[in-house]
């Protein structure tokens, strides 16, 4: 499948949960460090390249995406000024975005669309928190404030609404209940800061939580002394991780190291598959949720691949 | 791929792979149930709702620390925390190197070293607190300073990263200067206004606080990539071999050590030369006295 060329570099592509050849690529300038970002559209097509249905300029970098589980057509993006905005593609350009919500005082750096309830989604910032907002509301409905560094990523549970987990650079993931006044859980995961979380989509008391200290481990919620596995391979920081969408033990992750892994935390020899299409720092990652084995990433040399697990990214 | 599983926008998407797997979770639940309703009723009930609430950033007294030991400042809090020091001192990577630790905010003690050439962190912070963030050492002490001892005052702003360095340092000397009036962080007077140019450069610099600050972030995920491209940074500048050894005759000299030339003496006219070849020279008196050739026979 052909390669999309992004003029700015990738910071985070995500599949449309409503088309399997549609996906959003997150981008900024300058290696998001100073300058304006971009958010693509794009549509993937059997033959032809790849299409661009929309584009949407940002006054700063763009750290992170997430597609509406309710609207087919809404995102909504993390923008480095520290605003959230949604996007509505069935406007025209001039009305977008359709909301700027700016509450975080320093850079959002990750959004996530509440998959169950599909009314409300989170974003996680630089300032220590963590903010629910729905749909809705012009403000945010609550702050979640006990992490005492940047709080880099924040996913909710696929099968519980009210439940979400956060990881953050004070060697923290904490586990979340909305309806509680703080965390439910605090996993002293990693001794270097934890950059990402993602939950296993097929029991959902697993999480798997990625660091600077170049492993992702896997945990048991129930019983989070020692780590259900240790995965290691990547050669530096893990800046994401994801868990298949498909298979139960599968994960992807991709690294400053430029490669993109899939693991198999069930197995012994877990590394399953190594991409080192990038020839930057890969820092986003995705799985199809309707297309098993369809994976998507995105790095610092402003490209976005989309490739089936097994062939290579970079075949047309 | 073709296939368009079309959806009306405001349904739900296709149903999730692992919805269609049924039942969840390989023990005990470890959450409590769902609660029905819409998230922001959800909240509501149980109380916890702040509607827009905003928080300062790094208000840390309200967060919870249960790592039982410190958590790093930020890189943009630096330049608070040292005073003068100048924004290259958050990057924390001069004496990083030298420390030879990358521990993510390693070596910040000693990048210090700079800073105190510009100004006193008397006032530090001052009226502005964190809002102009590493500009206020533009005031700590420096401009406005010199009706609180006088001597140097500076505006310093430094960047340092290896070897490349840049700095701007403007003086005023002498007790009592013109502005002593117009100091804005004097506590004893009525606040002035300050003029607008300051305020300009002051956004330029909370700019600076935000480009260094980011880039700070990036090594702080990264320090170890960073450190490679370093090390690969100073072996390309050591290829010839020369980096190293000027430095240690750099040394030397400072230290008052005159190194030897490295040249290779030509034969001299006397017969001396089968003596070189043949043995060691016999030693003149005073043995080592022109080991560093201060005094050395030719």
């Amino acid at each position: 499948m052909p390669a999309f060329k992004t003029p700015f570099n990738g910071y985070a592509v995500k599949f449309s949960p409503f088309y399997e050849q549609r996906l959003a690529v997150a981008t900024a300038q300058n290696f998001g460090i100073l300058g304006n970002g971009r958010i693509h559209v794009i549509d993937l097509s059997p033959a032809g390249p790849i299409a661009e249905i929309a584009a949407y300029d940002t006054a700063d970098g763009v750290y992170d995406v997430s597609w509406s589980e309710s609207h087919d057509s809404l995102l909504v993006a993390a923008v480095a000024d520290g605003s959230v905005k949604l996007y509505d593609l069935s406007l025209p350009p001039t009305s977008n975005p359709v909301r700027s919500l700016s509450e975080h005082t320093r850079e959002t750096h990750s959004v996530d669309y509440n998959a169950v309830r599909r009314d409300s989604f989170l974003s996680s910032s630089w300032d220590d928190t963590i903010k629910l907002w729905t749909i809705d509301r012009p403000t945010s409905v609550r702050t979640f404030k006990e992490h005492a560094y940047c709080v880099y990523s924040a996913a909710w549970n696929p099968r519980h609404a009210d439940v979400f987990a956060s990881a953050s650079g004070d060697c923290t993931a904490r586990i979340w209940d909305v309806r509680e006044p703080g965390s439910t859980m605090i996993l002293p995961a990693h001794e270097f800061e934890i950059l990402s979380c993602d939950w296993n989509k097929y029991d959902d008391a697993v999480i798997a939580t990625s660091s600077v200290d170049k492993s992702i481990k896997v945990w048991d919620v129930r019983n989070y002394r020692v780590p259900v596995a240790v995965l290691n391979g990547h050669g530096y920081a893990v800046r994401k991780v994801k868990f298949s969408p498909h298979r139960a033990s599968v994960i992807a992750s991709c690294s400053y190291d430029m490669t993109v892994c899939l693991w198999d935390y069930m197995v012994e020899d877990s590394l399953i598959g190594r991409y080192d299409h990038h020839t930057e720092f890969a820092v986003g990652v995705d799985m199809s949720v309707l297309v098993e084995g369809l994976l998507a990433s995105t790095g610092w040399d402003e490209f976005a691949y989309v490739w089936q697990h097994g062939t290579d990214p970079k075949a047309p | 791929m073709a296939t368009n599983n079309s959806q009306q926008s405001g349904s739900g998407p296709p149903p999730k792979p692992w919805e269609r797997a049924g039942s969840s979770s390989s023990g005990p639940a470890p959450f409590k149930p769902a609660t029905p309703g819409s998230t922001s009723d959800v909240v509501e009930a149980s109380g916890t709702a702040r509607p827009g609430e905003i928080v300062q950033s790094n208000n840390t007294t309200s967060a919870v620390n249960t790592l039982g030991r410190p958590v790093p400042p930020r890189p943009w809090e630096q330049q608070q925390t040292y005073g003068g020091a100048g924004y290259g001192s958050s990057l924390g990577y001069n004496s990083g190197l030298g420390a030879g630790g990358y521990g993510s905010y390693g070596g910040m003690g000693s990048s210090y070293n700079s800073g105190g050439l510009y100004g006193n962190s008397m006032y530090r912070g001052g009226g502005y607190g964190g809002l102009y963030g590493g500009s206020s050492s533009m005031y700590g002490g420096g401009m406005y300073g010199s009706s609180y001892g006088g001597g140097m005052g500076g505006m310093g702003m430094g960047m340092g990263m290896g070897g490349m360095g840049m700095g701007m340092g403007m003086g005023m000397g002498g007790p009592g200067g013109p502005y002593d009036d117009q100091d804005p962080n004097n506590p004893f007077g009525a606040p002035s206004q300050p003029p607008g140019f300051w305020i300009s450069l002051m956004r330029v610099m909370q700019g600076f606080v935000t480009f260094f600050g980011r880039v700070a972030m990036l090594i702080d995920q990264n320090a170890q990539a960073f450190h490679m491209f370093m090390s690969a940074l100073l072996q390309l500048f050591d290829r010839s071999g020369l980096l190293y050894g000027e430095l240690a005759r750099f040394v030397f000299r400072i230290l008052g050590v005159k190194t030897k030339p490295n040249k290779i003496q030509p034969p001299g006219p006397h017969g001396q030369h089968g003596q070189q070849i043949e043995g060691p020279k016999s030693a003149p008196a005073g043995g080592w006295d022109g080991v560093w050739g201060n005094n050395a026979p030719n």
